[in-house]
């Protein structure tokens, strides 16, 4: 790539504009519903501003947020370099859920010196999600199996399993010591929680940030300039010429799945370790589809990731506050969301039309 | 022991709790079968059941819900055709967007309509058992004794079978996701049956929603398709894109779910998420090739270029 060229990639093309215009279109449409249900413009915009970024708790509790879609993100765009598409991130962050909590619970892990307490739930999350995209990559190799069935079927089992392995104590379940005793995990250790940055909990960023801007880097890397990346294009684009041209395309579309379900399983781990603590029914809760979505959004850029779940972790952020200060309904954000992925779903292939005209 | 008032019970409910799933995969299946992956029969399913719930809820007259709820969906169903017929969009992208964008909008739908925690009972389907059978011990009144959504959700199913299997209309639509460049030579207006597939598709789940908020428990509560739209999508797959397994595969998972409401009655401890995920498990080994080779339209997700 030849530097005239790699400022051409980088300048805003119609898909940039297309992308703001959609979202700045679907934006309208939210402030006109709450007009339409008769609270004030102006309070709702507060309640939102407020919970997105009016304070150092809410702007980190969004940028968290971010991380989580940043990541699953991060996953779909890898796997759809190979032409596969991934729609498995909330199953995947389910079972780095589970596999995060019960590495943390387990005591041996609790002890192990130099932050090995926290990094090793990580690395077993990392593992399971591997593992569950790993499925879906192996039954594309051996049974034809599309992977969007596989990895959506997969998905719900994970949900599933985190509920079913928070409904008994021979699991998950914390020990029940009256009958009100909810169904979830004990509280991890303090020592298998992720450090936060700032060291008080007044603005809890934790380390997972630079780990997944570290991440983000890396995928960059790897799709932009490196031999794994060109292969993994050519896979998706001929995997007939690619088998050709001698490259294992059964291992690189196995292993596609598994760095993104990898992805997704550390989302799982930032969720459980940095966030909420204890694993819950429910758990995964929808991050893994707006991740999806965000990925889906950014079209094979990783700058287009970091974006996107920038502004879906405002959004979610700021949605919820304004169901609890302005009334709300958080199922505004949900619309906007809905809007923003159908406009632009149905308007890929005018972008796409735009982009060669302007190339040619 | 088994009593059979329980085995009657178990079988009742089976079946009300299939229909839903045999109404949407039955509409899937045609669409498939036309080669557009109808994702949204989720958000389909949910609209109907919001629709069906408001139409019965304004009017008193279940009926008149049940039309709204078609009304309603046909217009969803339209613009999943538009998008990836039309405008050629990835039907799974599209199809997860009218997804979120259904649970968002009928979710607010429901609260500036019911307020926040309103559980308003609302007048639902009549309930009805063919003559002669109605008298049967146990059998009478906890199988045959249904809405009578279900009875006609049977007699259109055994209508798209013969339809599907028997005439032109058919086997157009068969080729029009088999080979549709070849459809296309041959004078058939592909696109064309591709909208109409999509289009019965929204009535199918537009049915099933509303079998589920007027007909089974005569409540609209948010986002209560809660998957079901998915297994239907499931169901199809586990079917092998054939009516017969498919419907096989919604009396298995109908019956899946009503064993997690049995079994604890019954003295048997069965994790419940077990249960539920059956449905999920069966479907993936059916992907995965375990139970035969799984054979999906040709032209399945494909969007055709001409007309």
């Amino acid at each position: 790539m030849n530097a005239a060229l790699a400022w051409k990639s980088l300048r805003p093309g119609p898909a940039v504009w297309v992308s703001m215009a959609a979202v700045g279109g679907a934006l309208l449409a939210g402030t006109a519903m709450v007009a339409l249900m008769g609270v004030s413009v102006r309070d709702a915009i507060g309640a939102f501003a407020e919970g997105a970024w009016g304070s150092p708790y809410a702007l980190a509790a969004s940028i968290n947020r971010a991380l989580v879609f940043m990541l699953v993100g991060l996953g779909f765009i890898l796997a759809e370099r190979a032409n596969l598409t991934n729609v498995g991130g909330e199953g995947q962050i389910a079972v780095g859920g589970i596999a995060a909590t019960a590495l943390c619970l387990w005591s041996p892990v609790a002890a192990l010196p130099f932050g090995l307490a926290f990094i090793v739930p990580m690395l077993g999350a990392c593992l399971a999600g591997a593992f569950w995209g790993g499925i879906a990559g192996v039954l594309r190799v051996k049974a034809g199996t599309n992977e969007v069935i596989a990895t959506l079927l997969l998905s719900f089992i994970a949900i599933w399993m985190v509920y079913g392995s928070v409904q008994s104590e021979s699991l998950l379940r914390r020990p029940m010591t009256s009958a009100a005793t909810l169904p979830e995990s004990l509280e991890i250790p303090a020592v298998t929680q992720l450090p936060l940055l700032m060291g008080d909990a007044s603005m809890p960023l934790h380390i997972g940030l630079p780990i997944g801007l570290v991440l983000a880097a890396a995928v960059a890397v790897v799709l932009g300039f490196t031999v794994l990346g060109l292969k993994l294009r050519a896979a998706g684009l001929n995997p007939r010429a690619a088998r050709r041209a001698g490259m294992a395309i059964d291992r690189l579309t196995i292993g596609a799945l598994c760095a993104a379900g990898a992805l997704g399983g550390l989302a799982g781990a930032c969720m459980l370790q940095g966030e909420q603590y204890t694993l819950k029914a429910g758990f995964s809760s929808g991050y893994g589809f707006d991740g999806l979505v965000v990925g889906l959004l950014a079209r094979g850029s990783v700058p287009g990731v970091l974006a996107g779940s920038l502004l879906f972790g405002f959004l979610r952020s700021g949605g919820i506050n304004m169901e609890m200060v302005a009334q709300v309904p958080t199922a505004l954000v949900v619309v906007i969301q809905g809007l923003i992925i159908v406009t632009l779903g149905g308007a890929a292939l005018a972008i796409q039309r735009m982009e060669k005209r302007n190339y040619v | 022991m088994i009593e059979p008032e329980m085995a009657a019970v178990f079988v009742g409910s089976s079946l009300r709790l299939a229909a839903p799933l045999l109404l949407a995969a039955t509409g899937e299946l045609v669409s498939e079968r036309a080669g557009v992956l109808n994702m949204s029969v989720e958000g389909m399913m949910l609209t109907g059941a919001f629709a069906g719930a408001v139409g019965s809820w304004a009017t008193g007259s279940p009926a008149a819900g049940l039309a709204l709820g078609v009304l309603c969906v046909l217009p969803v169903a339209w613009l999943q055709a538009f998008l990836s017929i039309t405008l050629r969009a990835n039907q799974i992208v599209t199809g997860i967007g009218i997804n979120i964008l259904a649970l968002g909008a009928t979710t607010l739908g429901y609260r500036a309509l019911f307020g926040s925690r309103s559980r308003a009972e609302i007048p639902g389907l009549d309930k009805w058992a063919p003559p002669g059978l109605a008298d049967l011990p146990y059998l009478g009144e906890h199988v045959f004794r249904q809405t009578w959504l279900l009875y006609a959700a049977a007699v259109l199913v055994m209508g798209v079978a013969w339809a599907m299997r028997a005439t032109s209309l058919g086997l157009a639509i068969h080729s029009a996701g088999t080979a549709p460049q070849a459809a296309a030579n041959s004078g058939l207006p592909v696109n064309r049956i591709r909208y109409g597939a999509v289009l019965f598709a929204g009535f199918m789940s537009a049915l099933a929603g509303c079998f589920l908020s007027i007909g089974d428990i005569h409540t609209f509560t948010e986002g209560m398709t809660g998957g079901a739209g998915y297994l239907a999508i499931a169901a199809v797959i586990f079917g092998n894109w054939k009516l017969g397994r498919t419907l096989l595969a919604c009396v298995l998972f109908g019956a899946a779910t009503a064993l997690q409401f049995q079994l604890p009655a019954l003295g048997v401890q069965v994790p419940s998420a077990l249960l539920i995920m059956l449905p999920y498990v069966l479907a993936l080994l059916a992907v995965g090739g375990l139970v035969g080779r799984q054979v999906a339209p040709a032209a399945l997700t494909q969007p055709f270029g001409g007309r």
